[in-house]
């Protein structure tokens, strides 16, 4: 991400110029979460930090994406995984050492899990018409306390997860999912539903 | 890769990333270098080449999420 402008890495050519870059130029990138890892420059000396600071639910993006690539095309679903509710998203206070962090990227990081749900509800609206096309599927319950570095936690995360996938409305929801991958039913392209 | 491969390797990053912080967190708390050798350990298991290209010429059938 540079400025407030995301950049894609693309595995496909594009109407953009490709920058040409690596697999794992592009994971760092993506990874480069402030307090957590410096930014990387790639090409031509251009900063990339994580697009959590502002594309933490890409859902967006990829409609855009989408419609310019395949704008003729009836869209199948979007199906959009959550990595634990808006709002709650573990951020532990600056310890003594992290003081040295400049205050604004703390602050940034804070406002990432409301812009998150802030997404899903104007997706929840774009896709009013058009049932059973968007779905949203977000570990509510016990994520909260799992910081990403926590990767001792990895088993808990999988607990969590199966008790989430065990409720009904999960259950009912999933197997809704599973229809709409298997059988497109809305004959709607991203550019009509714009339009409505 | 599929799903079950994908926890299985990320298991194995985050442990080699995340297991130490640094003495002195000056541009974040973990080392960006240990994070790069691990991903390219990944894309090279995967591809064969730690440095291939994130651009996909003609039809792979291999997946690079």
């Amino acid at each position: 991400m540079s400025a407030n402008i995301p950049v894609l890495f693309r595995t496909y050519l594009s109407h953009e110029t490709h920058s040409g870059c690596k697999i794992w130029e592009a994971a760092r990138a993506t990874s480069a979460a402030p307090t957590f890892f410096k930014r990387i420059e790639i090409g031509r000396n251009q900063p990339f930090i994580d697009g959590g600071l502002g594309r933490n639910n890409p859902s967006r993006v990829v409609l855009d994406e989408a419609n310019t690539l395949f704008r003729a095309r009836p869209i199948g679903c979007l199906v959009s995984i959550g990595t634990g509710q808006a709002g709650i998203i573990s951020i532990k206070k600056p310890g003594f050492l992290q003081q040295v962090l400049p205050t604004d990227v703390i602050e940034a990081l804070r406002a990432i899990s409301t812009d998150c749900e802030a997404t899903h509800e104007d997706m929840l609206r774009f896709f009013d018409n058009s049932p059973n096309t968007y779905f949203r599927l977000n570990v509510d319950q016990g994520m909260q306390e799992i910081e990403f570095s926590e990767w001792e936690k990895l088993a808990n995360v999988e607990a969590h997860t199966m008790q989430y996938m065990k409720r009904k409305e999960v259950d009912e929801k999933l197997a809704l999912v599973i229809n709409a991958i298997k059988f497109t039913s809305t004959q709607l392209t991203i550019e009509q539903l714009s339009m409505e | 890769m599929d799903v079950d491969t994908a926890i299985t390797y990320y298991g194995k990053l985050v442990n080699q990333v995340f297991s130490s912080s640094k003495l002195w967190p000056r541009d974040g708390r973990f080392k960006a270098t240990k994070l790069e050798e691990a991903i390219k350990t990944v894309v090279g298991d995967v591809t064969s080449n730690p440095e291939e290209p994130l651009l996909e010429i003609g039809n792979s059938s291999v997946c690079r999420t």
